[in-house]
């Protein structure tokens, strides 16, 4: 038998990455050429024009501020456009710009990346990392993302994987991969969950798990609340102090700005041990008017640093209590609880979660490296016929179409398990339409902008009818590989379109409801009026059924008075019908339901005694 | 086993999915395979052992040819039946649309005598349902699985008539009012598709009678739409590609129609023949080769199977 190909599981992090495979049945983190486990994501052009990955990288970071390349993964998968991106701008010492399609560009030298380019030479070291260990090419991982990652930041991750030579079997998220190292190996039986506070994001996930069997029941979380954030609190700290007193906003160095940012996360990390961190910074800016250079010099408490912070710890809560109710299940049903990423080292973060979940949380995870390491045993999974591990991930976020008047029709909810597929049946939402619009939607909002525009297609050549005549059925489906694909189908014709959804980042809510505003004549309807519609098709059924029935009739009591009596009758209860039919006064079309519902048993019963 | 087809799963395997597919429209104790009414633990535990052995990564890799769309369906199909049983509320509701699996639990705890056989039916025992339907139906609490029934009684009659898109309207209808109902769902696809093979059929004889009556442009337009209205109609998809390539059409869309035959009728002889010709004349040799040794495995005695095997692989 030919030696098994090497499959690696790779924790692609906003602050560190690891890559990890499956040594003779043990999950193992393979270290990096420079022999150590964690490699720091940052991607530098060096000054005699050399690209550099990782702690090489990083240690140059701050003499070369505007060609080192850090926390690409807040970015990824975004528009230049958005809100959060443009937040996170501000406080980035490397250029940022937007490409044509409002895409995100990182400046580097004179060149320009796309966020997957630079994502991709991160895991193109990983991939060398592993190759240099086995002696051997490396080519097929799985890749781990935030679990509230939406789609285009999956795709984008997976394009980045593509990008950097490596076949990715599946993409999974970090919770549950590190539920599975945690699981793996052991008889764990019952319900955990994953708190996992990392330095750009923020997950946690409750799973059910039962001998081998992974079965996550909800997740939530938020691609933009981690370490990254509690240092840009500081960081304005810092700032705002210094500008009180002398008048100069350092943010506007790119120098000073990558040495603020270095020695915010030494002081963040320090105040997980020490009860007092010192923040030195000699010749940090020199006045404009010329003089004496500026230093800055302070003293931040771990009480200063919980203040600064405090509101962004309670917002982890605040998502950890709605997966909870997601997940129906109540603190002291849980078996275990598992801390995972580098922040959940801050005391305060610790003493918040206890005091939520009101439990220690469990000792024996290494909170870096644990979400590679479940990559791995997943990599290992789908590539051996005897493994005994199966995942039961579900889809973080809700999936519908936009629907006439800027809602949202939810077709798929989250924390539903995948592969999944829905089939609904949708109208036109106005006269004489032939042309209708199916605006995929990513989100928990009701009004349709709020959301993420995951993709958009259009069915065309639909009958000419009035509003609400014709029928589209909309299929949503998202495959074992958590690749969503929409399809609509005109149900007369069996005309069909669909979209594999790719496309990457959102609009902004504003973009978003200009288009919805601009093309709202071509929305579908949603079945709101559903049981008026129903009833109306019912009332349908009844009269053709009367229509048929009526000449039977005519025969069968050929042409006895009564039978004459009973056909005038059905007939004034048929044009009655027919009004009913075009009136939306549900009550009018249920009274004549009754009506015809009765002509229709006499006349069976009429039919029946003759015959 | 239904066809022979090359699939990268044991054999055993196969027979394990094709017989837990065909139960997929039982109620969701039995597509679980616990006792009706199982508690909420044994019902998750059942639903983690079959995904053990039925999850999609199970498989992950393989070739599954038609597998794969069965060991999909079959995942989502207990998938549905785990969340429904071990949702209070979704249990509550599931029970309530569908009485007969109330009835079965009632049967498996004992409460009530298991099965009792049943009396001829008469007329008024008929007439009686109804009356009691029509009654019930307008009773506020019941109007929903009462009108469920109603569609569902109505869709087998139209079944049993062979009327199969009346029937899907109907069954259509039930979904609306209540989506979770195990037997709608059960038969919607199965219905849906003989509606759609129906109209397909009527459209494919309209194009028969265009042929005979020599108006190829006709018989063209009506085989497209036999084709459209359900991919199952290897028929109309083989005459489709054929008469196409009588009157030297594109390549590319005798391929497709040909394809479609192959993949509806994946034994018939002349529609591999056809599909491994064009895409022969399409440069796809080494996939032409595949079709060709198909149908020469299929029919080694048809007459251009022999020639071609003949011609290209002389052993
Ligand atoms: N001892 C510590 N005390 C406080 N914070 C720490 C400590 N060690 C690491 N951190 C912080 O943890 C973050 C990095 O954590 P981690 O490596 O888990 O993140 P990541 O996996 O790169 O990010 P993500 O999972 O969000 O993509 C950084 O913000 C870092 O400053
Ligand atoms: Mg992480």
């Amino acid at each position: 038998m030919a030696e098994r190909e090497p499959v690696i599981g790779i924790d692609l992090g906003t602050t560190n990455s690891v890559v990890a495979f499956m040594q003779d049945g043990t999950p193992t983190v393979i270290r990096n050429r420079a022999s150590t486990n964690l490699t720091p994501s940052v991607v530098a052009l060096s000054k005699t024009g050399k690209m550099l990955v990782g702690q090489i990288a990083k240690r140059q970071a701050i003499t070369n501020a505007t060609d080192t390349v850090y926390a690409a993964k807040r970015l990824i998968g975004r528009k230049f456009s958005a809100p959060q991106t443009q937040d996170g701008v501000k406080s980035l010492s490397y250029q940022v710009s937007a490409g044509q399609h409002d895409d995100i560009r990182i400046q580097l030298g004179d060149k320009h990346y796309s966020v997957p380019e630079i994502s991709a030479m991160v895991l193109r070291e990983l991939k060398l990392d592993a190759e240099a260990f086995f002696g051997k090419p490396v080519r097929k991982a799985v890749i781990t993302v935030p679990a509230y990652f939406n789609d285009g930041q999956r795709q984008a991750t997976k394009d980045a994987g593509r990008i950097a030579g490596l076949e990715v079997l599946r993409i999974i998220n970090e919770p549950t991969a590190a539920a599975l190292a945690y699981g793996f190996g052991k008889s764990v039986n019952g319900k955990i969950a994953v708190f996992d506070l990392g330095g750009g994001t923020f997950d946690v996930s409750v799973l059910d798990v039962s001998s081998g069997v992974f079965d996550v029941i909800a997740t939530g979380g938020d691609t933009y609340l981690g370490g990254e954030d509690f240092d840009n609190r500081l960081i304005e700290w810092l700032v705002f102090d210094f500008a009180k007193e002398n008048g100069i906003d350092l943010r506007k160095d790119r120098m000073a700005l990558q040495r603020l940012k270095d020695s915010s996360e030494k002081a963040k990390i320090e105040l997980s041990s020490a009860k007092e961190a010192q923040i030195n910074l000699p010749f940090i800016s020199s006045p404009p008017g010329g003089g004496a250079a500026l230093h800055l010099q302070k003293t931040l408490t771990r009480e200063k640093f919980e203040e600064l912070c405090g509101d962004l710890i309670a917002r982890t809560i605040t998502i950890c209590e709605q997966v909870l109710n997601d997940a129906k299940v109540k603190s002291t049903d849980l078996k275990e609880m598992i801390l995972v990423g580098g922040m959940t080292r801050v005391p305060k973060v610790v003493e918040a979660v206890k005091q939520f979940f009101r439990r220690d949380p469990c000792k024996g995870v290494h909170p870096d490296e644990v979400v590679a390491l479940g990559a791995a045993v997943q990599a290992d999974a789908l590539t051996s016929a005897d493994s005994e591990v199966v995942l039961l991930d579900v889809t973080p976020q809700s999936l519908g179409v936009a629907v006439a008047g800027g809602y949202v029709r939810r077709l798929i909810p989250r924390n539903t398990t995948v592969p999944t597929s829905v089939t609904e049946i949708f109208n036109t939402s106005k006269d004489e339409q032939t042309t209708v619009k199916i605006m995929v939607l990513q989100g928990e909002a009701e009004v349709a902008h709020q959301n993420e525009l995951l993709g958009e297609f259009i069915l065309t050549g639909l009958r000419s009818a009035r509003r609400g005549e014709v029928e589209i059925d909309v299929t949503f489906e998202i495959n074992s590989e958590g690749i969503v694909s929409v399809s609509a189908r005109d149900r007369e014709t069996g005309l069909q379109q669909s979209i594999q959804v790719t496309a990457s980042g959102g609009l902004t809510e504003e973009e978003l409801k200009r288009i919805m505003e601009e093309q709202a004549d071509l929305l579908l309807e949603a079945r709101t009026g559903e049981e008026l519609q129903s009833r109306k098709l019912e009332l349908k059924g009844l009269m053709k059924e009367v229509e048929d029935l009526m000449p039977e009739l005519d025969k069968a009591t050929q042409g006895s008075e009564f039978g004459q009596e009973a056909i005038s009758k059905a007939k004034a209860a048929l044009e009655n019908a027919r009004r009913a039919f075009e009136s939306p006064v549900l009550s009018k079309v249920t009274e004549s339901m009754d009506v015809l519902t009765r002509t229709v048993s006499l006349f069976k019963g009429v039919l029946e005694r003759i015959k | 086993m239904p066809e022979a087809e090359k699939v990268d799963i044991p054999e055993e395997r196969q027979r394990e999915i094709l017989a837990i597919e065909a139960k997929l429209g039982a109620n969701h104790f039995e597509v679980l395979g616990v006792p009706a009414g199982a508690s909420k633990e044994d019902v998750r535990d059942a639903f983690h052992a079959l995904s053990r052995r039925f999850h999609p990564d199970r498989f992950h890799g393989k070739e599954l040819g038609s597998f794969r769309a069965r060991i999909d369906t079959i995942f989502k199909r207990l998938v549905e039946a785990n969340n429904v049983l071990t949702d209070p509320d979704k249990r509550q509701a599931y029970l309530d649309a569908n009485p007969f699996v109330r009835a079965a639990i009632r049967a498996a705890t004992g409460s009530t005598p298991a099965h009792q056989p049943e009396a001829p039916r008469s007329a008024e025992d008929d007439a009686r349902d109804a009356e009691r339907r029509a009654r019930l139906s307008r009773h506020p609490y019941l109007a929903r699985s009462s009108k469920v029934f109603e569609q569902l009684h109505k869709a087998r009659a139209h079944i049993a008539k062979g009327e199969f898109s009346h029937a899907f309207t109907m069954l259509n209808l039930a979904a609306q009012i209540d989506p979770q109902n195990a037997e709608v769902k059960a038969l919607l696809p199965e219905v849906r598709k003989k509606a759609e093979l129906l109209r397909s059929e009527t459209d494919y004889k309209r194009a028969l009678t265009a042929l005979e009556q020599g108006n190829d442009d006709l018989a063209l337009q009506a085989l497209r739409a036999a084709v459209n209205a359900s991919a199952s109609n290897a028929q109309a998809a083989l005459k489709a590609a054929q008469l196409l390539e009588q009157r030297g059409g594109d390549v590319k869309e005798i391929s497709s129609f040909a394809q479609k035959a192959v993949d509806a009728a994946p034994t018939n002889v002349e529609a591999r023949v056809l599909l491994g010709r064009m895409l022969e004349q399409g440069g796809m040799k080494a996939l032409a080769k595949k079709h060709f040794e198909e149908a020469a495995r299929l029919g080694p005695d048809h007459p251009e199977v022999k020639k071609h095997v003949k011609k290209r692989w002389p052993f």
